[in-house]
């Protein structure tokens, strides 16, 4: 503890009284009043006075701290909503990208499926040639074949003429030999005279019947064709 | 009456606080208060080597994160209970209340630990309550909550 000297307190008490300039802090309470009322009461009402004097300070000291903690709470929270923000503009700006990355895809797509239509256009029409060229040729093959049995129709008509008229021919000159040979020797030619010209008179007509038909049948082929 | 106090926080504002609850409380009539670890840990090398014992403070109280220091309040008890002598009462004074460095608090030497908070007055009277058993090494390791 600390003792004062009679000029040292009194000019403390006056200096106190006349510009109230006090004694502040611990050292208050390591002054001894050694009995000094006067003194005594100094040291009280400036003890008293630096304890209210702290109290307003820790008070505001505390409201500042607790304004401290709040604003960096509030950073905190501040920082953390940044953070979110930041994170949902890359997902935006990936979402952006994906959608821009899937457009070209669509695009892709659909130039593919023109790309393939048009093959499938080409692909018909080349179907739709290869059926007419094969209708074409069904009808080229139909007229081969018309032709190949026209062909052997005549070719079969002319051997049925050639051997109907060999055979006219032949019965003709039999009859006519016949009747000849029976004229020079001299024989009845009453029945060969009339076979023969029954035969001639039936030869004729066939043989005009014969050409008959194979005009008539000439003409008819030409006329369809 | 405490002799003298160190606080080491980072926390201006909290040494503000700190030393009117104490003037206030009449815990003590030196208060010192520093900012950092390293600091402290540098005047405790000082005061073990060649300083006098009568500047070391009597007791400290730490924060358990310093923030700006190489190390934590834990590692700075450690070092001043093991490193330059163990002749201080000596804790934690810190916002967090986790189990696990409580744990390692006492492994490193703490003798208590207060939480830090608006209030803290109620908590400092219940600790000068218990000091002297602090000095003597008798009380246990206790949470002013």
């Amino acid at each position: 503890m600390i003792k004062l000297d009679k000029k040292t307190k009194d000019q403390l008490i006056d200096l106190y009284k006349t510009k109230k300039v006090a004694l502040e802090g611990n050292i208050l309470k390591l002054i001894d009043p050694d009995g000094d009322v006067e003194l005594e009461s100094y040291l009280k009402e400036t003890t008293e006075k630096d304890k209210d004097t702290r109290r307003k300070r820790l008070e505001v000291t505390r409201k500042v701290q607790s304004q401290n903690n709040d604003l960096i709470k509030w950073k905190e929270e501040n920082e953390k909503i940044q953070l979110e923000l930041k994170e949902s503009l890359e997902q935006t700006e990936n979402s952006m990208k994906e959608m821009e990355f899937l457009k070209e895809e669509a695009e892709k797509a659909r130039l593919e499926a023109e790309r393939l239509k048009e093959e499938a256009d080409n692909a018909r029409l080349e179907a739709e040639n290869a059926r007419l060229e094969a209708e074409n040729a069904k009808k080229v093959a139909e007229n081969d074949l018309e032709l190949m049995q026209k062909k052997t129709q005549f070719e079969l008509i002319g051997t049925i003429v050639k051997v109907a008229l060999w055979v006219i021919l032949g019965v003709g000159g039999v009859t006519t030999g016949m009747y000849l040979i029976a004229l020079s020797t001299g024989l009845d030619t009453t029945v060969i005279g009339s076979t023969w010209s029954n035969i001639i008179g039936i030869l004729l007509t066939n043989a005009f019947s014969i050409v008959g038909t194979i005009m008539g049948v000439k003409y008819a082929s030409e006329k369809k064709d | 009456m405490i002799d003298s106090i160190l606080l080491v926080d980072d926390e201006d504002l909290f040494h503000l606080v700190f030393e009117d609850a104490c003037s206030l409380l009449d815990i003590t009539l030196s208060l010192q208060s520093l900012t950092s670890s390293d600091e402290a840990e540098r005047l405790f090398k000082k005061w073990f080597r060649e300083g006098p014992a009568e500047e070391r403070p009597e007791c400290v109280f730490v924060d358990l994160n310093i923030i700006g220091s190489s190390f934590d309040g834990i590692e700075l008890i450690r070092k001043i209970n093991f490193e330059y002598g163990n002749h201080v009462v000596i804790g934690i004074i810190s916002s967090s209340n986790e189990s696990e460095e409580q744990a390692k608090a006492i492994n490193a030497g703490a003798q208590f630990w207060i939480i830090k908070s608006d209030d803290i007055e109620p908590r400092l009277i219940e600790f000068r309550k218990d000091y002297d058993g602090y000095k003597n090494r008798t009380a246990p390791f206790k949470i002013y909550k």
